[in-house]
C-alpha cells in the first residue's frame, strides 16, 4: 500500500504479520523512540472474499464459510447468517432449539474471552502461566462442544428451522459441572491477573477513550461497554431464548484497559450462570421445523444483528426468488473497532511498549474484519 | 411500545426533510429505509446527525443492480439513545460511479468507503486517505463484487 | 530425494570401511535435527486456534522438540496454518528464502493444500504454487492428534539424513 509521508526526526516500526503477538495484520507505527505519534492498520492478509462466495451457494450451503469466519466464536456469527436464512424462507423456530442455541452461544462466548485473556496475559508480562491454563480450561468446553455436535471447532450446527441434533443423555449434568469447574478456575485468574499488581500497574489509565469518542468512533462490544455505555444486542432485539434468561448487561466506568478486561472477566460470570440456568430449565419439544435444502427464498431484504463476544455483527441479506442470495452484506465488529484502535493515539498517550496491551484489550480478530 | 417508537421516527423524518428524500418506510418492524435523492444526501445525512440523534456509524456497503443499470450505496447508522438504525440508500448510475465523502460526517465512515471504492469502483471526492483496503496493491483483476467480474475461479 | 548439482564430495569416500563411518555420521545427524525442528510463529489464517491448543498443556507439541522461535534465521521449519490470502502468500515466500538449509515446509490445514472451502475464491491461493512442501496434513480443522502425527511424518523424513526442502 502507498504509505503516507513521515517527517524526519520520526522513525517507522512495521509490525508486521510474522511476530509472536501481532496476529495476521501488520501495523505500522511512527514513533520518536518514546511517544507513538500515528498509528496505520494494514489489513487485508486473510481476506478470502466471502461475501462473493456466498452468492454461489445456496441459503444453507452458505453457512459453511460463515462458520470458518471466526473460528473462536463460531455459534456468535453463524446465528445470525442463519437466522437471516430463516427469516427469509419463513420458518418458526421451536422453543427448545432456541434454548440449545443460547446454550451453544454462551459456551462460544466463553471460549472466545479466554483466548482474550490468554493473549493479554502474554503481552501484558509474559505471564506464560495463565495462557497455559486459557488452554487447559478452553478443553473443557471443546470436549463439551464435540460431545453434542461432533467437531471441535467449526461445527455447523445450526439449521434454518432449529439445530442439528438434540442434546444427548447425561449433557445436562455435565454442563452443570463443567459450570461449577469453571467457577472455581476463575477465582484463580482473578487473583493472578486482576488483583496482580505489576499487572495494574500496567493497565491503569492506559488508552483512555471516553464514551463521546468511543461512540462517535463507532466502537462496539467490551470495547464501547468499558466505556460506560450500555448497548447491548442481547436486550435491545432478542434473538433465540434471550428474553427469557436472566443476565445483566456489563459497563465499567473507568474507560482504560483495566475496565475493558473487567468487563470481558464479568461477562464470563454471566454466561455461566445463564449455561447453569439452561441446563436446569431447558423445555421439552420438538427441535427443527421440515425445510427442504434448495427451496427457493421469496425476493425480500432483512437485516439481523447479533452480539458476538467482539461487539455487534450485522448481516443484510438480499434474496431474489432463487435458491442462491442476490447479496450478502456483512458489517463485522472487529473493523469498527480497528479504526478506534487507528485514532488512540492522538486521543490519549501511549508508549511504544504499550502497544501490545492496548490492542490485546480491544481484541480484534482479524478473519472477522477482512471476511 | 417498538412500533409507536418506530412511526414515530418515520413521522419526524418525514415533517423535517421530506422533500429531499424519494421514499421512506420500515421494513420488517425493526428498520428504517430511507432513500435519498443524490445531490441532497450530504444535507440529509447532516440533519440525521444533529436534528436527530444517530451519531453512530456502523458501516456502508453497495450492492450491483446489472439489470436496472444501477448501483446503490447503502449506510448503516444507528442511535446510541433509542438504538434504532437506519439504512440511508442512494441510486448511482454504472458507468461512472461518484458520491461525496461522508467522512465529513461521521469520521468512521473511512474505512468501508475505501473498501467500496476497491470492491465496486466508487469514487468519493474528498476522502482523506483513498487506498486499497483490503485487496493486495499489486491487483489488477478488476472489481470484484460487480455482477460482471470474470474473475479466477468465479464460474 | 538427492538433487545431483549438489552432491557433496567426501573426502575419505574411495577408502574401504569409510561408507560405515558416513553412515553412523549421518544418523546422528538426522536423530539431532529430527527432536529439535523449530518453526516460525507464523499463522495464516483460522486453524490458528488449533495450532496454540496444540502447543498447549494438552497436547504438548514441545515434548517433540517442536519450539516456536521467533528469529527467523535460526528457524528451520514454516508450519503454513490456514487459509493463505494473495497478500500473505508473499509473505510466506519471502520468509521461506531468509531461512538457513535444511529447511521443511507443512501445510496444516485443507486451505493451504487445495483451498478448502474456498474453492472459488478470487483472493485465496495454494501454497504448492510458492514454495515446495515436504508433508500435507488435511482437516478442516486438523485435530490435534493429526497434527502431531503429521509431524512424526516430517521427523520420519528427516532421520535418514536426506536432503530436502532444496529448491533450485
Amino acid at each position: 500500500m502507498s504509505e503516507p509521508e513521515i517527517k524526519p526526526e520520526i522513525m517507522r516500526i512495521s509490525w508486521g504479520p510474522q511476530h509472536p503477538m501481532s496476529g495476521q495484520t501488520r501495523i505500522l507505527l511512527d514513533t520518536d523512540g518514546e511517544k507513538v505519534h500515528r498509528i496505520i492498520a494494514d489489513l487485508g492478509f486473510t481476506h478470502r472474499g466471502i461475501e462473493k462466495i456466498l452468492e454461489n451457494r445456496s441459503l444453507i450451503g452458505g453457512i459453511v464459510p460463515i462458520d470458518r469466519m471466526a473460528m473462536v466464536d463460531t455459534s456468535n456469527i453463524s446465528i445470525g447468517y442463519v437466522t437471516a436464512a430463516e427469516k427469509a424462507y419463513g420458518l418458526e423456530v421451536p422453543e427448545r432449539a432456541n434454548w440449545i442455541r443460547s446454550l451453544v452461544c454462551e459456551m462460544g462466548r466463553i471460549n472466545s474471552h479466554l483466548y482474550a485473556f490468554g493473549l493479554q496475559a502474554e503481552s501484558t508480562g509474559y505471564f506464560p502461566a495463565v495462557f497455559l491454563w486459557t488452554t487447559v480450561d478452553r478443553e473443557v468446553l471443546l470436549d463439551l462442544f464435540e460431545e453434542l455436535t461432533g467437531a471441535r471447532w467449526s461445527y455447523n450446527f445450526f439449521l434454518p428451522g432449529g439445530v442439528y441434533k438434540d442434546l444427548p443423555e447425561g449433557f445436562k449434568e455435565k454442563v452443570i459441572e463443567a459450570v461449577h469447574y469453571l467457577r472455581n478456575r476463575f477465582q484463580n485468574y482473578w487473583t493472578a491477573m486482576i488483583e496482580n499488581p505489576m499487572f495494574e500497574m500496567r493497565c491503569n489509565n492506559v488508552a483512555v477513550l471516553k464514551p463521546e469518542d468511543a461512540i462517535r468512533l463507532g466502537a462496539t462490544g467490551p470495547s464501547l461497554r468499558g466505556s460506560g455505555v450500555d448497548i447491548d444486542i442481547r436486550k435491545i432485539e432478542p434473538y433465540a431464548a434471550y428474553a427469557d434468561l436472566d443476565f445483566d448487561v456489563i459497563t465499567e466506568d473507568a474507560c482504560d484497559v483495566m475496565a475493558r478486561t473487567k468487563v470481558r472477566f464479568h461477562e464470563i460470570g454471566q454466561s455461566l450462570n445463564m449455561m447453569e440456568q439452561i441446563a436446569k430449565e431447558i423445555p421439552e419439544g420438538p427441535i427443527k421445523t421440515r425445510f427442504t435444502p434448495f427451496m427457493r427464498a421469496p425476493e425480500g431484504e432483512h437485516y439481523i444483528r447479533v452480539e458476538t463476544s467482539r461487539g455487534e455483527l450485522g448481516i443484510h441479506l438480499f434474496t431474489n426468488g432463487t435458491t442462491n442470495p442476490y447479496r450478502v452484506k456483512i458489517n463485522p465488529p472487529s473493523l469498527r473497532n480497528m479504526y478506534v484502535f487507528e485514532r488512540l493515539a492522538e486521543l490519549d498517550e501511549i508508549m511504544v511498549a504499550d502497544i501490545p496491551v492496548v490492542i490485546n484489550s480491544i481484541d480484534p480478530w482479524y478473519l472477522d474484519s477482512d471476511r | 411500545m417498538l412500533k409507536t417508537s418506530i412511526s414515530n421516527l418515520v413521522k419526524s423524518v418525514e415533517d423535517i426533510i421530506s422533500d429531499e428524500i424519494e421514499s421512506v418506510e420500515i421494513k420488517d418492524e425493526k428498520y428504517v429505509s430511507i432513500t435519498v435523492k443524490y445531490d441532497y444526501l450530504l444535507h440529509v445525512a447532516e440533519t440525521l446527525k444533529n436534528n436527530l440523534g444517530f451519531t453512530i456509524p456502523v458501516a456502508c456497503g453497495g450492492i450491483d443492480y446489472l439489470d436496472e443499470d444501477k448501483m446503490q450505496m447503502i449506510y448503516y447508522i444507528s442511535n446510541p439513545k433509542s438504538r434504532f438504525i437506519i439504512t440511508l440508500r442512494v441510486d448511482i448510475p454504472r458507468n461512472s460511479p461518484q458520491l461525496p465523502s461522508l467522512t465529513q460526517v461521521w469520521e468512521a465512515m473511512s474505512f468501508h468507503e475505501r473498501e467500496a471504492h476497491e470492491m465496486f469502483g466508487v469514487e468519493f471526492k474528498d476522502h482523506p486517505n483513498m487506498v486499497p483496503l483490503l485487496l493486495p496493491p499489486s491487483w489488477k483483476g478488476g472489481y470484484p463484487l460487480r455482477k460482471d467480474f470474470k474473475g479466477e475461479g468465479i464460474k | 530425494m538427492e538433487n545431483e548439482d549438489l552432491k557433496i564430495e567426501r573426502t575419505l569416500e574411495n577408502v574401504p570401511g569409510a561408507g560405515l563411518v558416513y553412515n553412523i555420521i549421518d544418523y546422528i545427524d538426522g536423530w539431532a535435527r529430527k527432536y529439535s525442528i523449530w518453526p516460525i510463529h507464523l499463522v495464516t489464517g483460522c486453524c490458528s486456534p488449533e495450532f496454540m491448543q496444540v502447543s498447549g498443556s494438552r497436547f504438548d507439541m514441545e515434548r517433540l522438540g517442536i519450539l516456536p522461535f521467533a528469529s527467523v534465521r535460526q528457524c528451520d521449519c514454516i508450519m503454513v496454518v490456514g487459509v493463505v490470502s494473495r497478500k500473505m502468500a508473499d509473505r510466506v515466500k519471502y520468509l521461506y528464502e531468509q531461512m538457513g538449509e535444511p529447511k521443511y515446509v507443512v501445510a496444516v490445514g485443507a486451505c493451504p493444500i487445495g483451498k478448502g472451502p474456498f474453492y472459488d475464491s478470487y483472493s485465496v491461493v495454494a501454497i504448492d504454487e510458492y514454495v515446495p512442501v515436504d508433508v500435507y496434513i488435511p482437516g478442516c480443522p486438523p485435530r490435534p492428534e493429526a497434527i502431531i502425527h503429521g509431524m512424526m511424518e516430517l521427523q520420519e523424513k528427516i532421520k535418514g539424513g536426506k536432503r530436502l526442502g532444496v529448491k533450485n
